[in-house]
This record gives C-alpha cells, structure tokens and sequence, in this order.
C-alpha cells in the first residue's frame, strides 16, 4: 500500500485520487462538486455514483494549465449541504488533530488534504461558509473570493448566486498565488465577467471592524483566542474598532431561503436518466422512476432542503419568503458597504466553537447545525470575499479567525494572511500513516 | 366564443440560445448536443445576443412595451426531454408586454411577448419505450401570448396566418418556420375555459378549435358543466382528449436564473429598425392607391419585390397604368421573371405610358421578357387571341359596364373566350388578355 492510501484509509479526505507520482510543479486536489475528466465527479452524493464528466471545471483547467498535478477529488457534504461533511454519501474525513472529530464542511476533504499533505493547495467551494469553516477546523488558511472572482463552469451547483470556488493550503503565501491562477474572465461563466482585474500587488490592512452582534453566542474557549488575535492585529498596527450591525441577524434566514429555494431548482436534474446511478426499475412511469430514484439515493439533508426550497418557490409564499430572501440580501451588503467606509475588513471568529465530536454532531438538530454557521453567512450571502487563518489551538484543536473584505478588494485580505503568517506559529498535525 | 392564443415561434438563429451547438444541421440524434444543452452537472448557460434582438424586434412589431432590463426565470418540472428539469424561460420580466395586432380593422391585443428554451423530442417506440433527442434542446423559441380577442376557429388561422407573414418579413424567418408554429390555445364558449397543448401548424389550430367549440357547446347545451382543464390535440382523430396531468402556472415554483442575472435591453430595443410588415403594406397599398384590398394583399404574398416594383411603376407612370400592369401580365409571369431586369421591364411600361407604343405591344414586350419568349411568336399568338376576345367583347358590351359595378363581370368574356380558343393559350393570358382590353373600354 503506498503511504497516500494509508493516509487515505485513515482520513478519508479523497473520494477518489491517484496515487501515482505526481509530475506537476505543484501538486492540487478539488472538491468533488468541480468537474474533472480524470475522476468521478459525484460532489458527494450517491446520485452521480460512477459519473465521469467529459470536460473539466474551469478553475482544474486553469490549474492544469499553470502545470498542476490533479491527485483527487476531495470529501464534502452532498452537494455542500452541510458544515460537517458528515452528510456525505462516500465516508466522512476525519480532524487531522482528533480523528473523533469533524473537519467542518462542506469543503472538508479539502481542508484535510491542506492540512495533512505537504506542499499541498486544494481548491474548496463556498456557498455560506464551505472554506472557512473547515479551514478553521482543520487549522488551515482559506479563501472564498467575491462572487463572480472565479468562473464556476464545472462547479456542480448548490446555489448558483452564491456559490464561489477558491482556496485552502497550510501556506499563506499560496491563497494569493493561486487564486490568480484560477480568477478570471471566463465566457462559459457569463456572472464571471463583470470583474475588475486584482491588482497586482496586495495592499495592506490598516483597520478592522468587529461586529458586536457576531460575538455574542461565542464558546469562550474561542472567545479567549479571539481576543488573544485582536491584541495580535493590534501589534500589527492595524486599528480594531467594535460596531454595531444589527441587520446581520437577518443574514441566517434570508440565506437559507435562497440557498434552498435555487437547490431545490438544481437538484431536479438527477434522476436516474442521463448519468450518474442509473438502476432503477425501468418498467416504472418516468415519474415513478424518478421518485424511487431520488427516494432511494438522495441522502437526508438533500430532500430536506428540496422540500424547503420547492414550499418557498410556491406561489403565494415566494413573496413572504424568497422575494422578501434577495431584499434582505441587498440591505445586508448596504450595512457592509457602511463599515468598509471606514475600514478595511470586518473581523470575527470563525465558527463559535472548536470542532464538535462526530458523538456531539450525531445529537445535533437540523436547526443547531444551521445556526452554527451564523458567523459565515453574512459575507457569504453579501458575495464578499472572506478569510479564515489559524489564530489558535484550544484542547490541541485549531481555531480560525475570519476576515471579510468590500466585494473585489481580496488583495487585502491575501496581504493580511502573509503578515498573519509572519507572527503565529501553526502546529502541524501529526500524521498517522 | 373566446379565443386566446400562445403561439411558438422559432428564432433563426445559427447557434442554440445557451450554448454554441449550431441549430441545424445534422439529423442524427443527440448529434448536435454539448453539456450545456445536454443539462450536465457544472454547465451553465451564456446568452446568445441574436435571439434577444430577433425576440425583441418581434416584441417591437408587435408595438409591446419594452422594459429598460430583462431577466430569465427557472420554470421547473419534471419531463424526461427538458433536461434539467427546469425550462429557461421569462416569468416576472418579459421582453414585451401589452402590444396590439392588427387584424384588418379588428384589434387582437397582445399581452406579452418572452424568450425561452426549447426542450428535446420525446419518441415514443412501442408501449413501454421511449427516446429522447436532445438536438432540439435550448433552440430559442419566442412565446407570444394574446389576449381571448379571437372571436371564431377560422379567425385564429386567419391570424395565425397574418402573424406569421408579419414575423417572417420582420425577422426573415425561413418558409418552413410555418410547420414549426405551435399553439397552445385557450378557448371558452361560456364561463370556464380549456386550454389545449402544443398543437402544431395552422390547419391543426383550426381543427382543434372548431372541436373544442363543438364539444364545449354541446356539453353546455346537454347541461353539463366545462371544467377548466389542460386538453391535448389527436391530429389522426382530429378530437381533443383531456391531458394525462393537470398543470398550474403555480406548481412551476418559479425563481429568476442566476447565471444569467439582468440584461439592460433598452439602448439594443431602441437601435432596432423594424421593416414595414407586407400586411401594414398592403393596407397602405389599399389607402394610398385605392388598390382593390384582394389584389393589394395578392401583391405582397406573391412577392415583396412585386411589391416594390408596382410602387417603382406608380413613380415612372401613374397609379392606373402601375396597377393596370402589375396585378395584369406581371402577376401573370412573375413565376418566370428573372428580377435583376426589372429596369427593362419599367422602361416598357413607360414607353406605353409616354404613348410610344400602344398596349398589345407593350404586352407582348412584356410576356417576352419576363418569359423569356420570343416577341414574333407570341406577337402572332396574341394577335389571333385579341381577335377573338375583340369579337367577344363587342357582341356583349353589357360587360363594360357590370365590369365599372364588379370586376368579376369579366369572368363571362373569360369563360367564352377559353371555350373558344380550345385550350390554346394559357388561362393567365386569357385572363390578363381579357381584363385588359375591357379596361382599355372604360
Ligand atoms: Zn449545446
């Protein structure tokens, strides 16, 4: 057995790689849900079990391009539909501190390889906080740019005005490098093409706001390093103030809505019929087919959120609740729009917590699960480019510190990361092998 | 009885409306497919600018508002040939709304005019088997949707009919577009109506509404009760049958598509010149030159450059002798007529008008030209022809004068003077012959 199975079989981070000697200049892993011609692409749901796509997500292509080796396609949640990845339909990663505990999700694969495999960049995908989360979990750098930074042609979609593809790596340095690798223009992605150019060279962070309201509902064991962090950006010389924005409390409702609402529309495709599983009983109607398929081989989170999001589509309650989703949207980045007149990046934990054993997670409601992404979403449903960089270890567990810039400004927040690097020691994990 | 009608119309455009597969082509199945049109996990879509401006002039013959911005929407359901279970359609902002049709004298209002995908083919191959061609899938399609002002079954071909010429010169719309209308059509005779589904062509909008019309006013008549139902069209059978599944705009859940996110339309709205419409013409043709309203519309279904010519001859001569020649020997041998020597053809019409030449002569000038004929032997034939009809119209003159009340008073001098000839000249040439030298006795 070669020493990237045993790695494997141990933290079950790829759904599927290779093992062969890389021969790239660098060596890259993607999240299942991008599409590559090389490996399933299944964006961990049994549905698309087998599914080899004929053509490559734009951010692979552009990362073989740079002379990037692909070795696999990184654990997630089905269809990102978690915080976890404990909803995954092919095993679930294990903390690369404490194999009893989550890498976060849904991009956990992806924050495990980061932070388990040397020289290591992985492409993750954000749609409410699938890169921080686990980044912060797994004591990793990570980045979800603005919307519409990097093309999702191949990204298999959850919530496609939500969506981002970007970076995690143990190296600081790598977020800037190879989102520049991956951004840009892309005709086969008309939101991709309204982007300004990044500068080329970051500027600083000179100032921080911290959210009063994103600090309430803190495990003080977070709490402590957060604190610890902001003395830290203080001896920087960047400038932390507290401010008040009460309209982010808005931001968990209003996201679901719409994150359910567009799944609901995207997951309607997989049936049984053109790829992916295909053994249904063929002597059934079509509609019959189709629901014995999706029955059968959508896991429980995924037909939750189709439900939510077909009730909030119905006419009659898409004004209560969608309509009304993408008005909140529009007052939440107004009150960002307001902070970032004064400063550079707001500036919170990353999730409330350190991360959850798999016994803790198993006794966990759908709502105590949702809510604890209420840090991530704000930016995520503003579009806003955000970060999240190791700030800590409580219990041996990493703990992540988040930032969160104007729309296009993702070259203060990759500034930030390098000098953020200069002043904290990380703690790589052991790794069993 | 009230009609409404939601009428299909493919855009000519050379790629499909999200993707860059080309919409003709091969005729293999699922040979003209890509993952975009395919519906692949990761595809998206980008927008083909020439069907907004195809859907958009339409939008502007139709006289629709049109909106500063426009956007698509996701209208879901399940179809084993629409393959990512949702269509790519307009909901909330269409590209037109409220414009008007005129239908003669009558108004047909339009309520709105949107963009949308088209899905695959379904193939059904015995009971239990069916095949799906996806090479139909995301052909841009436009919808047009009326308001019930369609008061009979031969009125809506009629419009049909009309909206099709009115579209094709708008958008030059190739011939066959016809076979490729389809009809959703809603028709009620007393409270509640019926809706019937896709139904392809003219005459078939027709049958199906003349059945709907028959059936629903039976079952009032019998005091049974329409139920507002979806209805389907059996073109072998010519009957309409209740549709398998009932559908509501309701069930669709629409949201707006984001990836494609909002279009601003109004600058690319406002650069568009629309062409005047062979019916607009015609109409004009009628008002302008007191053209009798049959021969104006005769003028421009038989060719737009007729058109042009007849208006080109009322410049170089006058309105009489234009109208005299053109619904006269040109109508008669447009079929043959090679259109690059129309020059020639007018300064003949002049010369006759000018009176350098007399009207057997320009006939025949005419008739060789635009046949290709030689002028001696169609001189000799039309000289014996003019013979007889001369004697025929002499020994009745009555007809000069019915023919001033109603022009088809000439169909005596006609019917004689073919009976008489035994099929030696043609009936267009009779015909023109005929009316002609009548006109010349008025
Ligand atoms: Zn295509």
């Amino acid at each position: 057995m070669t020493d990237l199975k045993r790695i494997n079989d141990i933290y079950e981070m790829y759904t599927s790689f290779t093992d062969a000697e890389p021969n790239g200049k660098f060596t890259f892993s993607a999240k299942d849900n991008l599409t590559s011609i090389d490996f399933e692409s299944c964006a961990g749901s049994k549905i698309l079990s087998g599914y080899r796509p004929p053509f490559d997500a734009t951010p692979i292509k552009k990362m073989r391009e740079a002379g990037g080796f692909l070795q696999g396609k990184t654990n997630m949640d089905e269809f990102g539909f978690g915080t976890f990845s404990a909803n995954s339909g092919f095993g679930i990663p294990k903390n690369p501190y404490d194999l009893n505990r989550s890498c976060g999700g849904s991009s956990g694969g992806a924050a495990c390889a980061a932070a388990v495999l040397e020289d290591h960049v992985a492409l993750g995908v954000s749609t409410g906080g699938s890169i921080v989360c686990p980044a912060s979990f797994c004591g990793v750098y990570g980045i979800a740019p603005s919307y519409g930074r990097v093309s999702r042609y191949g990204l298999i979609d959850y919530a496609n005005s939500l969506d981002k593809v970007g970076v995690l790596s143990a190296k600081a340095a790598d977020l800037g490098k190879y989102l520049r690798i991956i951004a840009g223009k892309d005709e086969h992605d008309p939101t991709s093409c309204v982007q300004p150019d990044m500068p080329e060279k970051d500027r600083a962070m000179k100032s921080v706001a911290v959210p009063k309201e994103a600090i309430e509902g803190i495990s003080d064991k977070v709490m402590t390093h957060f604190e610890a962090s902001l003395e830290s950006l203080r001896s920087m010389g960047i400038d932390v103030e507290y401010v008040d924005m009460p309209v982010l409390k808005y931001a968990m409702p209003a996201y679901y809505v719409i994150a359910a609402s567009e799944a609901s529309t995207n997951l309607a495709r997989f049936c049984g019929m053109r790829y992916g599983q295909q053994d249904g009983d063929l002597s059934l109607g079509f509609d019959a087919y189709f629901t014995s398929f999706r029955s059968k081989y959508f896991g429980d989170e995924a037909k939750r959120r189709i439900l939510l999001g077909t009730f909030t589509r119905m006419v009659g309650y898409a004004d209560r609740y969608y309509n009304k989703a993408l008005r909140v949207r529009e007052s939440i980045i107004q009150e960002y729009k307001k902070v970032f007149t004064n400063c550079d990046a707001v500036v919170t934990p990353t999730m409330p917590f350190i991360s959850p054993r798999f016994d803790e997670i198993a006794n966990m409601s759908a709502l105590d699960v949702y809510k604890a992404d209420f840090l991530t979403i704000p930016p995520n449903l503003t579009g806003m480019p955000h970060m999240s960089v190791p700030c800590g270890y409580s219990d041996g567990m990493p703990v992540g510190l988040m930032f969160t810039s104007d729309h296009w400004n993702e070259d203060v927040l990759l500034s930030a990361a390098v000098e953020w690097e200069k002043g904290f020691e990380m703690k790589r994990p052991e790794v069993k092998a | 009885m009230k009609i409404g009608l939601e009428i299909h119309v493919q855009l000519p455009t050379k790629t499909k409306m999200f993707c860059s597969c080309p919409t003709e082509g091969e005729d293999r199945p699922n040979s003209r497919v890509c993952p975009t049109c395919l519906g692949l996990p990761g595809s998206k879509p980008s927008l083909n600018r020439k069907a907004v401006e195809l859907g958009l002039t339409i939008a502007k013959v139709l006289g629709c508002t049109i909106p500063e911005q426009t956007w698509f929407s996701r209208k879901t359901y399940f179809y084993p040939d629409l393959c990512k279970h949702f269509q790519t359609t307009q909901y909330d902002m269409p590209i037109g709304e409220r414009g008007v049709y005129k239908l003669g004298n009558k108004d047909i209002r339009i309520t709105r005019v949107h963009l949308e995908e088209d899905p695959g083919k379904t193939k059904r191959v015995g009971d239990n088997t069916a095949l799906v061609d996806y090479n139909r899938s995301g052909i841009p399609l436009v919808e047009i949707v009326t308001e019930p002002d369609i008061s009979s079954p031969a009125e809506a071909r009629q419009f049909l009919a009309e909206l099709l010429v009115t579209i094709r010169n708008a958008i030059d719309l190739p011939a066959d577009g016809d076979r490729s209308v389809r009809c959703d059509c809603n028709i009620s005779v007393g409270k509640e109506r019926c809706e019937v589904k896709n139904v392809t062509g003219l005459k078939n909008v027709e049958n199906c509404l003349k059945y709907e019309a028959v059936r629903q006013t039976k079952t009032l008549k019998a005091g049974g009760k329409i139920e507002r139902e979806t209805r389907r069209f059996d073109e072998e059978r010519k009957v309409t049958l209740p549709a398998r599944k009932k559908e509501y705009e309701a069930d669709y859940g629409y949201i707006g598509e984001p990836d494609l996110g909002i279009y601003n339309i109004g600058e690319i709205a406002a650069s568009i010149k629309i062409r005047e419409s062979p019916i607009e013409m015609a109409t004009r043709f009628t008002t302008q030159y007191g053209l009798d309203s049959g021969k104006a519309k005769q003028i421009v279904t038989t060719s737009l450059e007729l058109a042009a010519l007849f208006e080109e001859l009322v410049k170089a001569t006058d309105v009489k002798t234009a109208i005299t020649w053109t619904t006269g020997a040109i109508t008669a041998n447009w079929k043959t007529f090679d259109v690059s020597k129309k020059d020639e053809l007018i300064s003949i019409v002049k010369e006759l008008f000018n009176g350098s030449i007399k009207d057997t002569e320009c006939s025949i000038r005419v008739k060789a030209l635009m046949t290709g004929k030689s002028a001696d032997e169609l001189s000799s034939a039309a000289g014996d022809l003019e013979e007889v009809i001369n004697g025929l119209i002499d020994a009745n003159l009555h007809v000069v004068d019915d023919y001033r009340k109603n022009p088809k008073a000439a169909n005596m001098i006609i019917g004689m003077a073919m009976k008489q000839t035994g099929g030696a000249y043609s009936s267009s040439d009779i015909v023109e012959a005929v009316t002609r030298m009548i006109e010349t006795r008025l």
